[in-house]
């Protein structure tokens, strides 16, 4: 196991090499200039000349790219073009924001995602099953926008429970998670509704039936268990993807994450912000996997890793 | 802000107590000290420091920590600040400026004339950046006569320097602090002004507090905080319930709702932005006048700000904004007439079969996508073929600057906001030859040598009402020639908790709330 966590961590650093050069080149054929953008509508060319300099811009991208990698062998991730503030700053103030957001919404996702799809694979056509299939289509056909807005209006404008948007308190955490869990709950559900469908139906169930196992335990020990793997991937991709996917909830409910960080640097050009944030999620991404792949083996002992 | 839940018994006691409370206030019991601001706005600052910023919402945070030399009321009359008056010589070349005595900046430093003049000479210094240098570009150098006099030597005249020199871009820094941070003084503002800055938390809010130090009347609320939410619709339903004080711009859609709420009072003055369709006058189709003119007859703006900006704008009918010294409304006004429109382009032989190229951004005006493809519609209304292309921004204004031989502007959706209440930066920045991309951008290339020495000599002029003159002789140039599809001029929409009173709000799309009185 310790060999395997080495090599998986070792893999990492040709990965991130990857995505930075990768993400370095494409950036720059983006149309648009991040001096323009900076200098705004009125500069004069002069003036827009005088910030590509000062940004560097100027020089061949080649010898950019090699700037900017020295730069990042030694941890600095660079300056933002918009803030003039050091990028793992600006990351840093927002990272603990959409670490809680995520794992709030992961958590809900689970504790309302799983239940509904054993009890719909359980009782498959009957009500309870389509009124899980249907609240699954919901969840996943309605737009998280308009969610987070009905959410608001319901429970800041007219109840007054809960604030509209912001952070400070567990309650400006309670509409952004519901809104995003809504979308990954149906996920969840649809997912663990068809695996333990397949599962109920093995040969290895129908044994622990006839062996006289209450019908709890055939569902949680043996069926369930069998049916974790890919809901297990699912969610670790799920939490993959809200990490940086969550930018139409963070701006519904202001939220300062990641994800509106990105899409802001992404409008301004930003190169080192969008450098610097896309690196990161590619951080977390891989770590997301990494623990993915070892719950595999716990959760399931034919899995070795050794 | 507290949240509290609500029951049933609270349902029926709170309206009998707000009722009860309402007979009991009057009017008159209006707090003189505000405790805390809270205003909802769209998006973080990058940067506090006044000349490294082009946005007009953070310049106007800016202008709450850094007082300014002048400050230029709504009605566009100065007041003095920092500087206690100005004299000009009689070539219009020299100002001598007069300075407050007795400041200090927050951080303890005296503001006299060698801090003023070391504000001017980093903005004039051509390494530092100052996107909006150009606003200044007429100033040579700044002398110091003596410890509260400064003296700004022009490179050539230029009439309306006064309302120039109160825009935030050169209001004075502390000359310790700038020494002190360096460049990190984006983050460390330190002026002279009303306000500190207490706490800045990214991309959720920054938190200003009063600066007890301040020369001038005592603001009277104690903090401000602005608070951010990207979402127009979220700080609408955080006003309506109660948990920011000040919506600023709020979606245009739901202005009429907000009007009629009475807990909220919604402000929406006529802004010296304008909102046009440029009209390539040097390359394509529409270097022809007759065709430029027949555009303008095709387009209903009336119709546009009724139907599609919800009454958040006015038709133009002069070449400027209604709020800017200089406006004057044209005798002959470009009124929708699809008939004219199509008798023009018969005089002009316009091609039918050729496509017009339109291009557009999107986002970065009110529905400025849906105005283009209103437009569009317009002129296919009269036969015209035109093909529209969305972009946005950074890739849109990069196609601006392109000089004639390789531009591919033809008909061009822009908005153009002078920073001051004076018509120069409108007809001066956008319809000069000197303007013409890629040295400015006046991307209409709408260049006539005429026009160029009427607006030089109205820069020359410090007679206003001559001035005024010039400036009128040059906007009916300007609007018959028809450079643009002249479309209309936007509103600062501010929407706010009817409790307010006492809030200035600016043609220039700035507030000021420090003195308000909550009832």
């Amino acid at each position: 196991m310790h060999n395997y966590l080495i090599k998986r961590l070792l893999s990492t650093v040709p990965v991130l090499i990857g995505i930075s050069l990768l993400l370095f080149f494409m950036l720059r054929m983006l149309p648009g200039d991040p001096a323009q953008v900076l200098a705004g509508q009125m500069a004069t060319p002069q003036e827009i000349e005088n910030i590509r300099h000062q940004l560097g811009l100027d020089r061949p991208i080649y010898e950019q790219y090699a700037v900017y990698m020295s730069h990042l062998v030694r941890l600095d991730l660079g300056r933002s073009a918009r803030t003039q503030n050091p990028v793992i700053d600006e990351i840093w103030a927002r990272l603990p924001n959409t670490l809680l957001l995520t794992v709030v919404a992961i958590t809900l996702a689970c504790l309302f995602g799983i239940p509904a799809g054993i009890i719909s694979a359980v009782r498959p056509y009957s009500w309870i099953d389509y009124l899980v299939t249907i609240s699954a289509l919901f969840g996943m056909s309605m737009p998280v926008f308009w969610l987070g807005l009905m959410l608001v209006v319901v429970f800041a404008v007219i109840l007054q429970w809960l604030p509209a948007g912001g952070t400070g308190s567990w309650q400006h955490v309670i509409l952004p998670s519901v809104t995003l869990a809504s979308f990954v709950v149906a996920f969840i559900a649809r997912m663990t509704r068809s695996t333990m469908l397949e599962t109920l139906s093995q040969d290895f169930t129908t044994t622990a039936r006839s062996k006289g196992l209450t019908e709890k335990v055939v569902i949680v020990k043996h069926a369930l268990k069998n049916a974790l793997i890919p809901i297990i991937t699912v969610v670790g991709l799920q939490f993959g993807f809200l990490l940086g996917g969550a930018v139409l909830t963070e701006t519904v409910f202001a939220w300062p994450g990641l994800g509106r960080l990105l899409y802001d640097s992404i409008s301004a050009r930003d190169y080192p912000m969008i450098q610097g944030t896309i690196l990161i999620f590619g951080l977390l991404y891989i770590f997301v996997n990494l623990v993915v792949d070892l719950i595999y083996a716990f959760v399931d002992p034919r899995i070795r890793y050794d | 802000m507290k949240n509290t839940g609500v029951s049933v018994r609270n349902i029926i006691l709170i309206p009998m107590l707000i009722v009860a409370l309402g007979l009991c206030v009057s009017p008159k019991n209006a707090q003189a000290e505000v405790k805390e601001l809270i205003i909802g706005i769209g998006i973080d600052a990058d940067t506090l420091l006044p000349y490294d910023q082009t946005t007009t919402l953070m310049q106007n945070m800016a202008d709450l920590i850094y007082d300014s030399f002048l400050y230029q009321d709504p009605e566009g009359k100065l007041h003095p600040r920092l500087a206690t008056g100005y004299e000009v010589s009689p070539d219009g070349l020299t100002y001598t400026i007069n300075l407050r005595k007795g400041v200090k900046f927050s951080d303890g430093t005296d503001f006299n004339a060698d801090a003023a003049k070391a504000g001017w000479d980093n903005v004039l210094n051509p390494k530092t950046r100052v996107p909006l240098r150009f606003a200044v570009g007429m100033v040579k150098e700044c002398v110091k006569i003596d410890d509260y006099t400064i003296q700004l030597k022009l490179k050539f005249a230029f009439a309306p320097l006064a309302p120039t020199i109160a825009m935030s871009l050169i209001s004075p820094i502390s000359p310790a602090a700038l020494k002190k941070y360096g460049e990190d003084i984006r983050q460390h503002p330190t002026g002279a002004g009303p306000y500190v800055l207490d706490k800045w938390v990214k991309g959720d809010r920054i938190e200003m507090v009063r600066n007890e130090n301040y020369w001038g009347e005592k603001p009277t609320v104690a903090k401000i905080i602005w608070k951010i939410v990207p979402e127009a619709a979220t700080r609408e339903a955080m006003l309506r319930a109660g948990q920011i004080h000040i919506c600023y711009k709020p979606l245009p859609s739901n202005v009429a709702a907000l009007k009629a709420d009475a807990n909220v009072t919604v402000e929406m003055p006529l802004d010296t932005r304008t909102i046009f369709m440029g009209l390539n006058y040097q390359k394509g189709v529409t270097t022809n006048k007759k065709v430029r003119q027949a555009f303008n007859y095709a387009v209903d703006k009336k119709a546009i700000v009724k139907k599609i900006l919800f009454g958040t704008a006015e038709p133009m009918d002069g070449p400027v904004s209604p709020k800017v010294f200089g406006y004057h409304k044209m005798a002959h006004q470009y009124d929708y007439n699809p008939e004219k429109a199509k008798q023009l382009l018969k005089e002009a032989n316009f091609d039918f079969s050729k496509t017009v190229s339109m291009r557009t951004p999107q986002g970065r005006y009110l529905f400025d996508r849906q105005v283009s493809e209103a437009i569009q519609a317009y002129l296919q209304a009269i036969g015209v073929k035109a093909e529209l292309r969305t972009y946005d921004w950074p890739t849109y204004v990069a196609g601006l600057l392109k000089p004639l031989e390789e531009s591919e502007l033809e008909v061009f959706l822009l908005g153009w906001g002078p920073l001051i209440l004076d018509a120069d930066m409108g007809l001066y920045g956008q319809f000069t030859c000197e303007v013409n991309p890629p040295k400015g951008l006046g991307a209409a290339f709408y260049c006539n040598p005429e026009y160029d020495k009427i607006m030089k000599a109205s820069r020359e002029e410090q007679d206003p009402q001559k001035r005024s003159a010039l400036l009128k002789q040059a906007s009916e140039m300007v609007w018959d020639d028809a450079p643009w599809m002249w479309l209309h001029v936007e509103k600062f929409v501010i929407a706010y908790s009817s409790k307010i009173k006492g809030m200035v709000v600016t043609p220039t799309e700035k507030f000021y709330p420090h003195y308000i009185t909550m009832q």
